[in-house]
């Protein structure tokens, strides 16, 4: 045999190794919006997965979340999505009605690991299209009322009874409002996008209303309330332009006394806030009436177009398996009854799950984000006064009927 | 074949080839897009049909719901205030910039390239800074404003729906002048300075040698710089984006970032593409004014 002859079958066997295994390893494309630098769930459970599967690789992307739906929806049309992927809870029903995700029923049959009926409902809700499951939740949260221990007891108000009702919500505010400190009553996001509907959903809910029955009688008088915050200033007036994260920063700082929003909040509040919090569930209308609480976080989702779904749903069962730890390391509430051991800030997380069993989903309507602008117009009409809280919601209520019954 | 090697060398084939290649580039990154908006403006488009190229024809229904918007005369009455009043201040303050600098004291061309520290930052980074500076509770400004006494409350200049598109104005007229300014000190500078020394001699007064000779000799300049001006006016994104998202209640929203809330908060790119149409429908007339200011120059 020559030389050349002996390279020539070196390299052929070369090749024929790396054909061999990359016919055996496996990799899954994948996105997120969690970041490596921290806890960064999607990266933790691709990591001791792989550890799991040495034969399964990962390419994980991170997206960050505004440029999320346009970035997705993007690669569905040019048939470059990734496998799996994580998809915000409201808009995982615009992807399975288009065909864009994998219909995992199948695969749920014959799972050890997933038993959807133990899913909470809400949860459950987002991830089902026309009675087929498209994706797991990998957690959820869901909004209460923080408020200020201390500020409490120097306004005379007690700190073991927070408001219960809306009325209480706003006496309190108004005797926490101190503009003279820079303190106001209350911080919340009425943001003209998806945070401000988030957050006025549930004042809809609890009053019998839902997202396609927006002008009733509890609605409107949900909406007055803001109203009467808003211009009373018991509530910051660019409570209209912020998110939930800037306006809970505030709260921290110790210049609003209450603040809505969720457990992601918890490690920075930890860190920020020198001062006693308080955690307790959001305030209904009047004693006796339905709780609802908003329905956050998302879902672990396969594209119909991957290669490798066997793969892929065996790493989806892995990261549904995990659900008792997302609470400890990455701040969300369960999506399935476990048991948390020791769980972090327990007071916290008692008001949370009880919270949890009343979070109503946002939709499912695969034009969620028609019918969410829908209404975070009407809160910014209103609490501009461009329109009174009903002709707001009247008319986003024709709106949405539009949308809902096409 | 040598005939065809010659003329790529030297002559009309090499010359062609240049003109090919920009032509090229021209239809593939400017004429392509541009086609492929006004295609989708008469069609019924979402997020999933946006690779093919055939699908409904839905005629002029996108812009018959674009005009039965509630939304649509607000939205474009803010256009109009936005890219006037921008117009009109940026011009104005930058051609008194620009004949300030005209004049020669010690420091002056240093201190002409500082005013471009505010066209060198990103438009982004620019409204983050406005950003504080205009925040309702602790903003710099109603600081400023309160300490000298001339408010009493604090106002709320982004979250007021009154002011909030002055606010956002307010940023980019000082995003935009140093453009003004070099554009209109490079035309002052292009005036023959004997022609001052002719005038003053003759007794003509300042401002008779800024009204009768300056303003004149400056008009084609003048008139490429409104013409590029309302164009990046009309291009101005970032700035709502980073200071009111168009709100509160719209009331800040003007037809550029109208048109993309459309295609890519809700979706409705048939519709985002109208808007953008429309805005090119305007452009175009803008950009013929801009092409006649300047025919003189090719003239000359």
């Amino acid at each position: 045999m020559s030389k050349t002859a002996m390279l020539l079958a070196g390299a052929i066997g070369l090749l024929g190794s790396t054909v061999f295994a990359s016919a055996e390893d496996v990799t899954l494309d994948v996105w997120t919006i969690d970041r490596e630098s921290d806890p960064g769930y999607m990266y933790v459970m691709a990591q001791e997965f792989q550890k799991l599967h040495p034969d399964i690789k990962f390419n994980i992307k991170h997206v960050e979340f505004a440029d999320w739906a346009n970035d997705i929806t993007r690669a569905v049309a040019t048939g470059t999505a990734p496998d799996v992927a994580y998809v915000d809870n409201p808009n995982t029903p615009f992807l399975s009605s288009k065909g864009a995700l994998l219909d995992i029923s199948p695969y749920l049959k014959d799972s050890k690991i997933v038993d959807t009926s133990k899913i909470f409902p809400g949860p459950l809700s987002t991830v089902t299209w026309d009675g087929k499951i498209y994706g797991l939740p990998r957690g959820s949260n869901t909004i209460a009322l923080y408020y200020n221990k201390d500020m409490f007891k120097a306004a005379g108000l007690d700190p073991e009874k927070p408001p219960q009702t809306w009325a209480d919500l706003y006496d309190a505010a108004k005797k926490l409002t101190d503009p003279a400190k820079n303190v106001y009553g209350l911080a919340f996001s009425a943001n003209a996008n998806e945070e401000g509907t988030f957050q006025f959903l549930p004042w809809i809910q609890s009053t019998g209303g839902n997202f396609d029955k927006v002008n009733g009688e509890g609605a409107v008088k949900a909406l007055e309330l803001w109203q009467k915050i808003i211009d009373e200033k018991l509530a910051s007036p660019d409570t209209l332009i912020r998110g939930q994260y800037d306006s809970f920063a505030t709260f921290n700082a110790g210049n609003a006394a209450m603040a809505i929003s969720g457990p992601w909040e918890l490690p920075r509040m930890s860190k920020d806030a020198k001062f006693d919090v308080g955690v307790t569930l959001l305030p209904i209308e009047k004693e006796g009436d339905a709780r609802a609480s908003a329905l956050g976080e998302g879902n672990n989702v396969i594209f119909a177009k991957s290669k490798h779904p066997k793969e892929a749903f065996m790493y989806l069962e892995y990261m549904y398996s995990q659900m008792p730890r997302v609470w400890n390391e990455f701040g969300f509430v369960p999506s399935y009854p476990v048991d948390v051991k020791d769980p972090k800030w327990p007071a916290e997380y008692a008001v949370f799950i009880e919270s949890m069993k009343y979070a109503r989903a946002r939709g499912p309507s695969p034009d969620w984000a028609k019918i969410s602008k829908a209404i975070s117009t009407a809160i910014q009409q209103a609490l501009t006064h461009q329109a009174d809280a009903q002709t707001a919601l009247n008319t986003a209520q024709t709106t949405i009927d539009g949308i809902v019954k096409k | 074949m040598s005939a065809l090697l010659r003329t790529m060398r030297d002559g009309h084939g090499f010359d062609a080839t240049l003109a090919l290649l920009a032509l090229a580039y021209l239809l593939v990154f400017s004429a392509f897009p541009l086609v492929y908006n006004i295609i989708m403006s008469f069609q019924e488009v979402d997020m999933f049909s946006l690779a093919s190229l055939v699908r409904p024809f839905v005629g002029l229904a996108n812009y018959k719901s674009l005009f039965a918007s509630p939304d649509f005369w607000p939205v474009i009455w803010n256009t109009v205030v936005f890219v006037g009043l921008c117009i009109i201040f940026q011009l104005a303050i930058g051609f008194g910039l620009a004949l300030f600098f005209q004049q020669e004291f010690p420091g002056g061309s240093f201190l002409r390239g500082l005013f471009l520290a505010a066209w060198i930052m990103p438009a982004l980074v620019a409204g983050a800074v406005w950003k504080w500076i205009f925040a309702g509770d602790f903003g710099v400004l109603n600081y400023i404003l309160q300490s000298a006494g001339l408010i009493d409350s604090k106002v709320f200049w982004l979250s007021n729906p009154q002011i909030s598109l002055y606010s956002v104005i307010i940023a980019n007229i000082w995003l935009g002048i140093p453009f003004n300014m070099i554009l209109l000190s490079v035309g002052l500078v292009g005036i023959p300075k004997d022609m001052y020394e002719a005038a003053a001699l003759d007794g003509a007064n300042a401002w008779q040698r800024f009204w009768h000779m300056t303003l004149p000799m400056m008009r084609s300049t003048i008139g490429a710089v409104v013409s590029l001006g309302i164009i990046f006016t009309l291009q101005q994104f970032d700035l709502f984006a980073s200071l009111t998202q168009g709100g509160p209640a719209n009331a800040s929203n003007v037809a550029q970032y109208w048109s993309w809330q459309l295609s890519f908060q809700i979706y409705d790119i048939a519709s985002g593409s109208a808007v953008s149409c429309l805005m090119l429908g305007f452009v175009i007339i803008v950009a013929v004014i801009y092409v006649r200011s300047t025919r003189h120059e090719h003239r000359a």
